[in-house]
């Protein structure tokens, strides 16, 4: 390993402990609630009958099922949310971050070159948001059995895979752009009105027949349809999802070698 | 060209170290720099001054590659920043007036890191420089002072006995004490072959360090010149009082005076270079008083800006 892999990992210790806290909490609480969900369970289908398609889609058509119950509450927008809140913001911090806090011209003053730079902050990236994903599986996968909110265990799996995905590709387009602009707001703004947007183009796309045609191209379609929870992993949404990542970090290497850097 | 560019010889660099010809940056209308040409020698330490803003840190990028030149060219040891930047940083050392460090890491832990970026080059010279500075490794840097962490950045730059020192503006809030610790440390580059290239706004600080000096402002290079030479050339102002009005155009026709002006029983004379001549003339008459006063950088500029750069 790198030693600026190790410095930016050993950096990213401290606010993967407190994501992975916050993730664990979320994830306790809803499951505690999924008893009394359940409970209710016939009421709460047919409230679901009246609610307009947009919040359907969003929720899914079982929520009272353990699967059904996780993507309502888990998969589909909060864990998403906080997952990518973290993903944004240590992308953006990744470059842009060191250099409005000056300590880049530091790190690049020595032999590293500025590819190895961003390649060593980027497995950094992954290495803490791998490690976010696989503790979202274990707390899944652990807390929800004393609750009776049990899921095949490839398919909790395959449903954290996904969302490492979804983080990946919004990790590295805020990378991206703190790459070209060398400026943190820059990164969160840009990245943030992306997701927000996609995210709500994904959601109203299946019932406002104008929109339909840009499903596609949010990347929350690809992370949630089919439902991992239920259907597993597909090929094509893991290859969507990773085209954009590859994509991001080749705009990130080739505009951050090309500019000038903050003075 | 035609010159020799750092070639290295027994390790020894001979030559020229850094060679900008007709370096140019453009931002807009009024900052960068302009077809800027100079030379800095293997083995000597060659101050740039200039006031804020002249465009130091702009020439400074370039030699780095943080930033890339408009027009024309640099070469440090004989290479190209824009494509050798690694060969030229793994002998060279760094450190600007302004910079961040990692707030979080312990001062050891960030310089064992910066060492490991070089390969290891400059560990073992971690702890016998942080001794010689004072300086406590086993802190987190955020608990440092703002002195502490110039003391960190020094470490950085000087631990692996770079062949090449580039300083920006490096004492910025530096202690007199820690100052002196950074002068001798910059001599004792010099004595080991090394090459520094260090600017400053200070006079006194470029002429207690440095053999040349280039002169920089507002983006253009006025002079390049020694130290000593460009200090006896300079202009100083001189008042003698005597003791009843004297003539002061008999001082005028002296060859080392720009310009004579009587104030009551004063005259205010401007000299440039040796002040033997207008002391006889002086003593001539019955001085009460005389003043005197060293050149200002700011007079040391105009001098250089009113004469086109080659004085």
């Amino acid at each position: 390993m790198s030693a600026l892999l190790g410095v930016s990992m050993r950096s990213q210790r401290r606010a993967v402990i407190g994501w992975a806290i916050g993730l664990a909490a979320v994830a306790t609480m809803y499951a505690a609630f999924y008893p009394s969900i359940k409970e209710s369970a016939s009421q709460l289908e047919g409230y679901l009958q009246n609610m307009p398609d947009a919040f359907r889609n969003l929720v899914g058509t079982d929520y009272t099922s353990p699967a059904g119950y996780l993507r309502a509450e888990l998969f589909a927008l909060l864990g998403p949310i906080l997952f990518l809140v973290y993903a944004v913001g240590a992308g953006g911090r990744s470059i842009a971050g060191e250099e409005e806090a000056r300590s880049l011209d530091l790190l690049l003053s020595t032999p590293l070159t500025r590819t190895q730079v961003v390649r060593d902050k980027a497995l950094a990236l992954l290495a803490a948001m791998t490690g976010l994903a696989a503790f979202l599986f274990v707390v899944v996968v652990v807390v929800g059995r004393p609750f009776g909110l049990t899921v095949p265990v490839q398919d909790a799996a395959a449903a954290c895979a996904m969302m490492l995905l979804l983080g990946l590709a919004f990790a590295s387009l805020a990378l991206a752009v703190g790459c070209a602009t060398g400026r943190k707001a820059w990164a969160y703004g840009v990245t943030g009105v992306i997701a927000v947007a996609t995210y709500v183009l994904n959601v109203l796309a299946p019932s406002v027949a104008a929109l339909a045609w840009t499903r596609p191209l949010s990347p929350f379609r690809w992370y949630l349809e089919p439902d991992p929870l239920t259907t597993g992993l597909h090929p094509a949404n893991v290859a969507v999802l990773l085209g954009i990542t590859v994509v991001c970090m080749a705009v990130a290497v080739v505009t951050f070698r090309r500019r000038d850097l903050a003075a | 060209m035609g010159r020799d560019q750092g070639i290295v010889t027994h390790d020894r660099v001979v030559g020229e170290v850094i060679v900008a010809q007709r370096l140019t940056k453009s931002y807009g209308a009024s900052r960068g720099i302009v077809e800027l040409t100079f030379a800095v020698r293997a083995g000597e330490v060659f101050g740039f001054l200039g006031p804020n803003g002249a465009g130091k840190s702009t020439t400074i990028r370039t030699l780095l590659d943080f930033i890339r030149p408009t027009d024309g060219s640099v070469s440090v040891f004989g290479m190209d920043p824009r494509t050798d930047a690694p060969a030229i940083h793994a002998r060279t050392g760094y450190m600007p007036g302004e910079f961040g460090l990692y707030e979080r890491m312990h001062a050891r832990a960030y310089l064992e890191a910066f060492a490991a970026f070089r390969d290891g080059n400059g560990r073992a010279q971690i702890d016998p420089l942080a001794e010689r500075l004072s300086l406590d490794l086993d802190r987190p840097i955020h608990d440092l002072s703002h002195g502490n962490r110039q003391k960190v950045g020094m470490v950085q730059a000087f631990m692996h006995e770079p062949e090449l020192l580039v300083l920006d503006e490096p004492t910025q809030g530096l202690d007199p004490l820690v100052q002196q610790t950074f002068y001798a440390l910059i001599d004792e580059t010099r004595a080991r072959g090394g090459t520094v290239f260090l600017s400053s706004h200070i006079l006194p600080e470029v002429e207690r360090v440095c053999d040349r000096v280039g002169i920089i402002r507002e983006g253009r290079l006025l002079t390049v010149d020694d130290v000593g030479d460009l200090k006896a050339k300079a202009l100083r102002s001189v008042i003698f009082h005597f003791d009843k009005p004297v003539d002061a155009s008999v001082f005028a026709p002296l060859p080392s005076v720009v310009s004579a002006e009587g104030r009551g029983d004063a005259v205010a004379i401007t000299v440039q270079g040796e002040l033997d001549e207008v002391v006889k003339e002086a003593a001539r008459h019955t001085v009460i008083n005389v003043e005197t006063r060293e050149p200002s950088l700011e007079e040391i500029f105009l001098r250089a800006y009113r004469d086109g750069g080659d004085p």
